[in-house]
């Protein structure tokens, strides 16, 4: 009797198991009507106008989410939900016509009172839209019939429309937007369906989408930040595709696997050492070349992410047309270094605290610099921090001598023009040049701006530039329609498809 | 007794490893193969070789110099630790006993049991919280958690020696306190003492692993055997022999000075003495 009860449970699993297999055969021939992609980390919310972090764009933008204008995978930037847009001569009003016939999810169609409602909650003094600069210039907003929206601003600003492709400035509907968060509802391709927080978040084909419809029905964004985690997926078929893999060292041996894909292409986040240059020692901007010149920027790139990143010289994305090569400006070499320190007082050098934030690119990174720094006889002690520390004490509270960080939003050399901000930075040539770049009229005097301004911060070893951040991108064979660049955060679902 | 312990098997393996570990350990005060925090990103993720015994890490250092180093690290915590444990337990503990039943007897025992009711790790991972990461705040941290065993076990055989008779004849004879329990006591005690500083001393070994492994022990470029293991995780599928070599160095020295504490159990205990 004892003995029959003890089988039970286990005879009713073995069936289970049993049927589990006959089934299983059926499935893996009926054709692919989903993916599975993989990221590395889970968005904190779903409301890309409620926070920073990048994972929400990952998710959200161009899939359950449109903007009036949006970047493609080349980082050109198209027109989404606004069909046409008419600038005045002066650049102060512009009239967005939008497209007809598009509604949201929940079934309501995408009006001019949209856009205004969405523009005016980023405004809002208690709204928490990380890009706030998008909407300053903006003086007020019309609704002129359902179609039309004319935007007036106070003051000519030349990237203004440049603004309306960034995930800040997704239109919502006046009904959903407070549930955005965790329910989101929106004009994208594919809608919302599920989130298992901490593990998955589900989507399906949105069957009433005003453009090209997907060709793959339903959708999966699955979350694993374990680098090996990420690799054993991929190997076994849990992910079609992960965005971003956090082994680089992984590459060689996912290369070598028939069934995967493995492309590097770039983001935007400049990684840097960051000094707190109104802090004694690094007010000396000797004390700054030297620790520039301390760096053997290519040895930390191939140590901390196995040589794939991009080398760069100044805060600059080489993406950009406007990028100036400055790799070659501040050359390796501790012997000059240690010279420089004498120079500035310190034949003996100094001790400094290393605060690094949680990723491989930091915590590596940081490893070989303060090996670097100890040739030269800095004395560096680490102290590895997690972000909510980084961002309080580092970013906000500035209480920090060097640390090592990856800025991630594009064209954003603006931040050394920026009071107060954590580089403790100052230089009222690199204000007036970052003013040109938004008081420029033409495309060839902003991008003059922009170069004046990545050679002053250069020369002025502000922060020591070690690479652009790579994006490895690894799908399935027969998978198409992954990005291979970031010029944006973003996986468009829609462009996927099984060959 | 000598000759009973070395016939005494784990004694002799446990002897022997700890043995081993020492040597290592001192071998790498003066020498090792190479430099064990010198990077050479060039040679990185070598697998092992003649050059290399062990292989490379992820910055072309040496694992078998950075093992080396380890083993230093590690018996130095252990030492230091159990010795501030051994030291403040011991004397608390007897303090105790001469005062048993006394306020004084209550608030330190109360106070030890408070602290056992933590687990070890878990206490030394809130002072670290508040002493913050590093090698030196980690041994006070584990030395921390061991004052209350050592406490504990020299109140218990401290009451028990005192209740023998050469005691009161001490006590007639004038002797001070101080003077019976350091010249009385103490000597009777020691065995169990040793006993128990050997095992306190492999979990001393394994917390330091631990909290190096968390990323608040010892911190780079110092190597830990923890660290090690921490950071070979993220190659494991890559350069598992990362995490082979610290982790069997782990076991091994665990179990080295586990084997000797049950040895020297067995040989000092008093009630194996009657087998």
């Amino acid at each position: 009797m004892q003995k029959s009860t003890r089988l039970g449970p286990f005879a009713a699993s073995l069936s289970l198991a049993v049927l589990g297999f006959s089934a299983l055969p059926a499935v893996a021939q009926a054709p692919k009507d989903s993916v599975t992609i993989c990221q590395t980390l889970e968005p904190p919310i779903l409301d890309p106008t409620g926070g920073a972090a990048a994972a929400i764009r990952e998710v959200t933008y161009d899939n359950v989410f449109e903007t009036l204008l949006a970047y493609n995978g080349e980082g050109r930037i198209e027109p989404r939900l606004a069909e046409k847009i008419d600038s005045s001569a002066d650049g102060l009003t512009h009239t967005i016509t939008l497209r007809s016939g598009v509604t949201f999810h929940d079934g309501a169609a995408l009006t001019a009172e949209d856009v205004k409602f969405s523009f005016e909650r980023a405004m809002a003094p208690d709204s928490k839209n990380s890009q706030k600069w998008i909407f300053a210039p903006i003086d007020r907003i019309e609704a002129r019939d359902a179609r039309t929206v004319v935007i007036t601003l106070k003051s000519f600003a030349g990237d203004f429309l440049d603004g309306l492709a960034w995930a800040d400035a997704t239109i919502f509907s006046a009904k959903s937007a407070d549930k955005a968060a965790t329910e989101p509802v929106g004009t994208g391709p594919y809608q919302f369906v599920r989130w298992n927080r901490g593990d998955r978040l589900l989507l399906k084909r949105n069957e009433n989408y005003w453009g090209k419809k997907p060709t793959i029905p339903n959708a999966t964004f699955r979350f694993i930040s374990d680098p090996q985690a990420q690799v054993a997926a991929l190997t076994a078929g849990d992910c079609d595709a992960h965005t971003n893999l956090s082994a680089p060292e992984a590459v060689p041996q996912l290369r070598a696997n028939a069934a995967l894909r493995v492309t590097i292409g770039r983001t935007e986040g400049e990684t840097i050492v960051a000094m707190n240059n109104s802090k004694p020692p690094f007010n000396n901007p000797k004390v700054r070349e030297a620790i520039s010149k301390a760096i053997d920027r290519s040895q930390v790139n191939e140590g901390a992410i196995s040589g794939f990143g991009t080398l760069i010289g100044t805060h600059f994305s080489p993406n950009h047309p406007a990028y100036v090569d400055l790799t070659g400006a501040v050359k390796y070499d501790p012997a000059a270094a240690k010279k420089l320190l004498a120079e500035a007082g310190f034949p003996n050098g100094f001790s400094v605290t290393l605060r690094l934030p949680p990723p491989a690119y930091a915590q590596r990174g940081g490893e070989i610099v303060a090996a670097m720094l100890g040739q030269v006889g800095i004395k560096v002690s680490i102290e590895p921090v997690q972000w909510a520390q980084w961002l309080e004490r580092v970013y906000r509270q500035r209480d920090y001598d060097l640390t090592i960080v990856a800025h991630v939003e594009p064209l954003d050399i603006n931040i050394y023009a920026r009071d107060g901000y954590y580089f403790g930075y100052n230089s009222e040539a690199v204000k007036a040049a970052v003013a040109r770049t938004k008081s420029a009229k033409t495309e060839a005097e902003r991008n003059a701006a922009y170069q004046e301004a990545q050679r002053l911060i250069t020369a002025d070893h502000a922060n020591v530039y070690l690479f652009m951040l790579p994006k490895i991108t690894v799908s399935r064979a027969g998978l198409t329609g992954m990005w291979t660049n970031w010029p944006v955060p973003a996986n468009p679902l829609a462009a996927l498809s099984w060959q | 007794m000598i000759t009973r312990a070395l016939r005494h098997p784990s004694f002799v393996v446990g002897l022997a490893i700890t043995l081993l570990v020492v040597l290592v350990a001192v071998i790498a005060a003066f020498w090792t193969p190479h430099d064990a925090t010198a990077m050479r990103i060039s040679a990185r993720l070598r697998p092992p070789s003649a050059t290399n015994w062990f292989g490379t890490d992820q910055f072309g250092r040496d694992v078998l110099s950075m093992l080396m180093m380890g083993a230093r690290n590690a018996l130095l915590v252990g030492v230091v630790a159990v010795g501030i444990g051994l030291s403040i337990g011991v004397a608390l503990g007897m303090v105790a006993a001469t005062r048993e039943g006394s306020l004084l007897d209550e608030a330190i025992m109360r106070i030890c049991d408070f602290t056992f009711a933590f687990p070890a790790v878990l206490t030394a991972i809130l002072i670290l919280t508040f002493l913050g990461p590093g090698l030196v705040n980690a041994i006070i941290a584990i030395g921390i958690f061991n004052i209350p065993v050592f406490a504990r076990i020299a109140r218990g055989a401290a009451l028990q020696v005192m209740a023998r008779d050469y005691i009161r004849a001490a006590r007639a004879a004038g002797r001070t306190t101080f003077g019976i329990l350091y010249r009385h006591v103490l000597p009777n005690i020691t065995g169990i003492l040793i006993v128990q500083a050997s095992v306190q001393f492999a979990l001393a070994i394994l917390a330091e692993a631990g909290l190096s492994y968390l990323g608040i022990g010892t911190q780079p470029p110092n190597p830990s055997w923890g660290r090690m293991l921490n950071d070979s995780q993220t190659f494991l599928s890559q350069a598992s022999y990362l995490a082979i070599f610290p982790g069997a160095a782990i076991a091994l020295a665990v179990l080295g000075f586990n084997l000797l504490g049950d040895g020297l159990r067995d040989v000092l205990d008093p009630k194996s003495k009657e087998r």
